[in-house]
């Protein structure tokens, strides 16, 4: 057990090394949003409120999470009634009232599909 | 007594159902291969870190369920090592997910620094997972102090909880949680703190041999039930001029009284065992147990008894106890006559009981010569082989036997080793 216990140490310290190596190697996304991005109505967004076909807009962007809700680590009960609507409120305060962190803010680029309309960029 | 078969199976089977529990009430649908193996991992662990918790604790009826203290804590190792391993392997697999595409998001993933409290608890109780185990595998550090960084393992598995709980999963984490603490309270106050021991008084303490004095223990309240061949833990508190260690230790039983007193051999093998050999008539100590079934059950074949140094204790107690029923062979072995305890009284019992028969040999500071010490096979078939003695002689003594044709169902010994 000891020479597991060694072995298995070493080996997670090597690959979490390794991925810090690879990640810092890539250039941070620059989270701007193109300049010919699609504005979305608000009449749109609420036609997505499905778990298999969730949008939501977040800080004046949209969203399509249909994808990453499984993924999600909560209970569907606690994400699914915010598909199709202006969820800001919801992302800053999760659980007892913290913000999600910079982690998800980064994660939820890759999803954005384009700006809810009369919403600044 | 529980048959061999269901002995082996107990914890093996506790265990996997720890484990698969939480695994089954969480198992991921429609993610990728990598992240389900993640999330599984993690669950994986967490389960069986409550089957390592639940074998730590020290109770007879538990111990006796789960076929002796020393296959719980064999198995509260393993499964506390395993754990860790596919813990570690937890966060790995998550970011592993999305590593191939986004290596960015793959270290973020993994990153106390870009992630909110739920990765940093994570973290934290990895750290400490490893930090303990580190501790635990330093078998040169004093008891005391050990004993203390061992603990570090408790609050790891609390605040891994914490993790899950930050992740906004509160449906079973919260009653796991609250398991938890009751475990880790129930070994505290019960074990530790010594609710669930007996009071007892030193009556006497004798030297028996160098470095081995026997401690008679009188109750004071209602005594324990003990069979010879058992061992109790025992903690030594000050008074009477002695300052005690206030630690349990496991000590075997060499006598058991009509009246329930209890006289047990104790070897200066640490620090608090040497200075028990200075130990004073009217120490208040108490006494948790008995615990073990080493001479338990045994049937009425011939038997064979290897006993090394202080190992030779468990017999001594069973022979004390009245004449044997079944013709038993016992090899003891020592490093010198000035070390062997009981050596004279053996020697005594042997001339008066027709159906023991002593071979008590010095050996020096040497490993014993097995190959010329143990019966040659014909001798030993029929016959139930049991070992006691220090860890090394155990492994090579079963070794031998094993080489002797000696089937592993026939050779019975136990492990004191509780670090």
């Amino acid at each position: 057990m000891r020479r597991l216990y060694v072995y298995a140490t070493g080996v997670f310290w090597l690959l979490v090394t390794t991925v810090a190596i690879v990640g810092h190697g890539v250039p941070e996304p620059t989270g701007h949003p193109p300049a010919s991005e699609r504005l979305i109505p608000l009449a749109e967004l609420a036609r997505h409120a499905r778990p298999d076909d969730c949008w939501m807009a977040i800080r004046g962007a949209v969203h399509d999470l249909g994808a990453y809700l499984p993924e999600h680590p909560s209970q569907p009960s606690v994400v699914v009634p915010w598909c199709g609507r202006e969820a800001t409120e919801a992302y800053e305060s999760k659980g007892r009232g913290r913000p999600h962190s910079p982690h998800a803010d980064e994660l939820l680029t890759r999803y954005r599909i384009g700006r809810l309309a009369g919403e600044q960029p | 007594m529980l048959s061999p078969a269901r002995n082996r199976l107990t914890i093996p089977l506790l265990l996997l159902a720890s484990t698969a529990a939480p695994v089954f009430w969480a198992l991921p649908e429609d993610l990728p291969p990598l992240r389900s193996l993640g999330i599984i991992l993690g669950w994986a662990g967490c389960g069986m870190l409550f089957g390592s918790l639940l074998l730590m604790l020290r109770e007879t009826w538990l111990s006796h369920w789960l076929g002796g203290l020393a296959g719980m804590y064999r198995w509260h190792h393993r499964a506390g090592v395993i754990a860790y391993v596919v813990l570690l392997a937890h966060p790995l697999a998550l970011a592993a997910d999305s590593l191939p595409a986004f290596p960015d998001l793959a270290w973020q993933t993994l990153s106390p620094f870009a992630n909110g409290w739920a990765v940093r608890l994570g973290w934290l109780s990895l750290l400490l997972l490893m930090f303990g185990l580190a501790a635990t595998f330093a078998s040169r550090i004093p008891y005391r102090i050990w004993r203390w960084l061992h603990a570090a393992l408790g609050i790891g598995v609390v605040l891994g909880l914490g993790h899950l709980l930050q992740l906004g999963i509160d449906e079973p984490v919260l009653p796991l949680l609250a398991l938890a603490v009751l475990l880790l309270a129930w070994r505290f106050i019960r074990d530790d703190a010594g609710l669930a021991a007996r009071p007892y008084i030193v009556r006497s303490a004798t030297p028996i041999a160098d470095g081995v004095v026997e401690i008679s223990l009188r109750p004071l309240a209602q005594p324990i039930a003990a069979d010879a061949g058992q061992f109790v833990l025992v903690a030594f508190h000050s008074g009477a001029g002695f300052r005690g260690c206030g630690q349990f230790h496991p000590f075997t039983i060499s006598s058991i009284a009509g009246d329930g007193e209890i006289r047990i051999g104790v070897k200066a093998l640490g620090d608090c065992t040497r200075h028990l050999q200075s130990i004073a008539t009217g120490v208040p100590a108490r006494v948790h147990g008995a615990f073990g079934h080493f001479l338990a059950g045994r049937p009425t074949t011939a038997q064979l008894w290897l006993a090394g140094g202080i190992g030779v204790t468990p017999f001594v107690a069973l022979l004390r106890g009245g004449p044997l029923h079944q013709p038993t062979t016992l090899i003891y072995l020592y490093r010198s006559e000035t070390d062997a305890a009981y050596l004279r009284e053996l020697q005594t019992l042997a001339a008066t009981d027709r159906l023991l028969s002593l071979h008590a040999h010095a050996t020096g500071e040497e490993p014993p010569d097995l190959a010329s010490l143990l019966p040659a096979s014909h001798d030993l078939s029929n016959r139930e082989c049991h070992v006691c003695g220090p860890p090394a002689m155990v492994a090579a003594v079963r070794k031998a036997l094993c080489q002797r044709g000696i089937t592993a169902r026939h050779i019975h010994f136990e492990n004191f080793d509780f670090r």
